[in-house]
């Protein structure tokens, strides 16, 4: 049962950071973009193959972090993964869905990131192989806190919630402290009257573009870190994702960060009550069970 | 490409020549028989040309029950729904009493409930491994029409509990896939685990395409097994086997035929695949084995090594000396019932060619009983239908996987037998 919800606030930590790109997009451009997730594997396997260049190319640094199974060159490669997969991100708006959206509907946009799901899944598949991929072969051993009740964590579970948690308390400042921060949140609000007062609509439109595509690199290596890549890494994520999203709130990132350690928590708990071939049916009756009660979710605003 | 326009002209000269002249005998009537199998895809068509080899040594012998015999095929396109259209037709328009077919479990069971059983047609599969057609037959509803060439799941799982059991190991949690294959194996590991005396701990179901199998790799661990048993695939029984090792559990692993890929072996690593023991199923090392590979190695130009291959041949031989031994104008549940006739333990040994027909055709003509020795060895089938087979049981190793045992067919039918 412990074990359980560590294990779950460990998994959330991933989904938060996922969840987070995808409640500001939602909100800001008012599409459900299910190619999000596919940038999570983008970025991983960005990290993958820089890991294997910065390893080649500078060996001092293929040393492990002792006790993570991160190594230097893989701390590098997220970095890089970050900026690349952020870039990625706003081209795919700027040759796809900023014509959509100039010309088509809301639903168009729904079936064009669908579209683009596949596009990116497979490009993966067909450039890496359908096999699971892996930062490093060598298995991290579980750490033991406590022997009765038996609670294992490992060093890179630890790593990568503390990492996560940075990352969210900085985006928080940036929200919170900045005149961007401001001028993100107006244009949300509403669009026009942002723009009224002189906010940059297309600026801030590529700024949602680059914080979701970097966040969804880190949390797309973490994962990797955490379990292993696969191609279709993007669809396994994607119901956890918009779960967090959609019971956090959309639009709010503090409701996404929330969301996305409930999925986790709630995933991992889930064995306790249902038998195992059920897990999956976990975040759609999160779904439910949270917008019954609160229609907008937990952090969500009604909007006109 | 070479190779596949020899099948393909083979194949066309089988079809389009059924009467080859010079046969033994000339034969003035033809009986049509049926065969639905996936020729649209490339594993499924060799299935298709070894079925009409095994037709053309039967012609070559003067053909079945007086008869010459025309093997009319239709493509299932691996999809239940042609399945069932073209086993239809085969049934209702070309009047055949005796249906090969089909490879997959999910084509052959809509084909075996709704044509061959409601229409008193013989069905024989060379492929379909589920154990959902034991239990139908056990309910009493394939009427005895139902037979197949491939062994079930049922061997692999007591192989698994066979390597438990000689292993010591008291307790073995049990991971499974959940889709119809995997919940299959967990149920009968289960039994057979019971059987041995081993303790099953706890049985998780891992489905497909999960983010994070932590949960379900926890649940197992919780209940301290000896040793685990895996029935799941390459890519999530990678994420499952790392998640269980790197939180400390045993490496005393059991695993099925599933996970025997290069694959799992790298992304887990040989250092922990120690003490790791795998079950298959595994063609027979016996002489008429050894003469079919000949005969197609002849025929083919190549080794019969695609899947389905021997039980293909065996399917077909096994119904065209069943028909042989119902005689002329037999309606279907009658050829059924002469299953028994050619496949008695106790009968005369038959080879799988020309020459062992036409020895089965004077045998069965005095009454008695023939033992067919075929490509997948002597083929007995139980009550339900169902064949064993040879296992063996294999390890990783740097290069591979290698054998630790073979079992034969008496061994893993007398294993088997002492389970129940």
């Amino acid at each position: 049962m412990i074990q359980n919800l560590i294990d779950g606030v460990l998994t959330g930590s991933y989904i938060s950071l996922g969840a987070i790109g995808l409640t500001l997009v939602m909100h800001i451009l008012r599409f459900a973009n299910f190619s999000h997730a596919e940038l999570l594997s983008l970025g991983a396997y960005v990290a993958l193959v820089f890991d294997a260049l910065v390893s080649a190319l500078v060996p001092v640094f293929a040393v492990k972090i002792a006790p993570l199974s991160l190594t230097w060159a893989l701390s590098a490669a997220i970095l890089i993964s970050m900026v690349i997969t952020a870039i990625s991100a706003l081209l795919i708006d700027r040759l796809v869905f900023k014509r959509v959206r100039e010309k088509g509907q809301e639903l168009s946009m729904v079936f064009a990131s669908f579209g683009m799901a596949l596009i990116i899944r497979n490009v993966i598949g067909l450039i890496f192989g359908l096999s699971p991929e892996l930062y490093s072969k060598d298995i991290a051993f579980a750490m033991i806190l406590s022997r009765d009740p038996l609670i294992l964590v490992k060093p890179d579970q630890i790593f990568v919630l503390v990492a996560a948690l940075v990352l969210m308390f900085l985006l928080h400042l940036v929200l919170s402290r900045t005149t961007f921060g401001y001028s993100l949140r107006a244009v949300a609000e509403n669009p026009s009257l942002a723009q009224v007062n002189g906010v940059n609509l297309s600026r801030t439109i590529m700024a949602v573009w680059l914080i979701g595509g970097g966040l969804a690199a880190v949390a797309g290596v973490f994962y990797g870190l955490s379990h292993q890549l696969i191609p279709v890494m993007g669809r396994d994520l994607v119901l956890p994702i918009f779960a967090a999203t959609i019971v956090g709130g959309i639009g709010s990132v503090y409701g996404a960060v929330l969301g996305g350690f409930i999925v986790g928590i709630a995933g991992n708990l889930a064995l306790v009550i249902l038998p195992s071939g059920y897990t999956p049916s976990v975040p759609f009756l999160l779904i439910i069970f949270v917008l019954m009660i609160r229609p907008n979710g937990l952090f969500g605003e009604a909007r006109a | 490409m070479t190779n596949k326009l020899v099948y393909a002209a083979a194949l066309g000269l089988a079809v389009g020549l059924p009467a080859l002249p010079g046969t033994a005998q000339a034969q003035d009537c033809t009986t049509k028989i049926g065969a639905v199998l996936p020729t649209s895809v490339d594993w499924g068509r060799p299935i298709a040309e070894t079925a009409q080899f095994a037709v053309d040594q039967v012609n070559a012998a003067g053909g079945a029950a007086g008869c010459e015999i025309e093997m009319v095929l239709r493509d299932t396109q691996v999809d239940p729904k042609v399945g069932v259209d073209a086993a239809k037709a085969l049934v209702d328009l070309e009047g055949v009493k005796v249906l090969l077919g089909a490879v997959s479990s999910g084509v052959s069971m809509p084909i075996l409930t709704s044509v061959t059983v409601p229409g008193g047609v013989m069905q024989m599969s060379c492929c379909s491994s589920s154990t959902a057609f034991t239990g139908l037959s056990e309910e009493g509803k394939t009427n005895g029409l139902w037979f197949r060439t491939f062994a079930t799941t049922g061997v692999q799982s007591a192989v698994g509990a066979k390597v438990a059991a000689d292993k010591g190991y008291k307790s073995v949690a049990v991971l499974y896939k959940n889709d119809d294959w995997g919940q299959d194996m967990a149920r009968l590991i289960a039994a057979d685990f019971a059987a041995v005396g081993v303790e099953v701990t706890t049985s998780v179901a891992i489905n497909d395409g999960q983010p994070s199998y932590r949960a379900e790799v926890t649940e197992a661990l919780a209940t301290q097994p000896e040793a685990i048993y895996l029935a799941l695939y390459p890519a999530e029984g990678t994420a499952a086997v790392r998640e269980w090792i790197s939180l400390g559990g045993t490496q005393n692993m059991i695993l099925a035929n599933s996970l025997k890929s290069d694959e799992f072996r790298d992304n887990v690593g040989m250092q922990y695949l120690g003490a790791a023991l795998g079950t298959d199923t595994a063609s027979p090392r016996s002489d008429s084995a050894d003469a079919f590979r000949a005969a197609y190695q002849e025929r083919f130009g190549s080794e019969p090594n695609g899947p389905g291959l021997a039980n293909s041949y065996d399917a077909a031989m096994i119904a065209l000396l069943a028909m042989e031994a119902a005689g002329p104008d037999a309606s279907g549940p009658e050829i059924a019932a002469a299953v028994a006739r050619v496949t008695d333990p106790n009968g005369t040994p038959v080879s799988a060619d020309t020459a062992g027909f036409t020895a089965a055709k004077e045998v069965l003509a005095g009454g008695g009983t023939v033992m067919f020795q075929g490509a997948t060895g002597n083929v007995r089938f139980d009550a339900n239908g169902d064949v064993s087979a040879p296992a063996v049981i294999w390890s990783f190793s740097e290069s591979g996987t290698e054998e630790v045992e073979y079992l034969s067919l008496p061994e893993v039918d007398a294993f088997i037998a002492s389970l129940n």
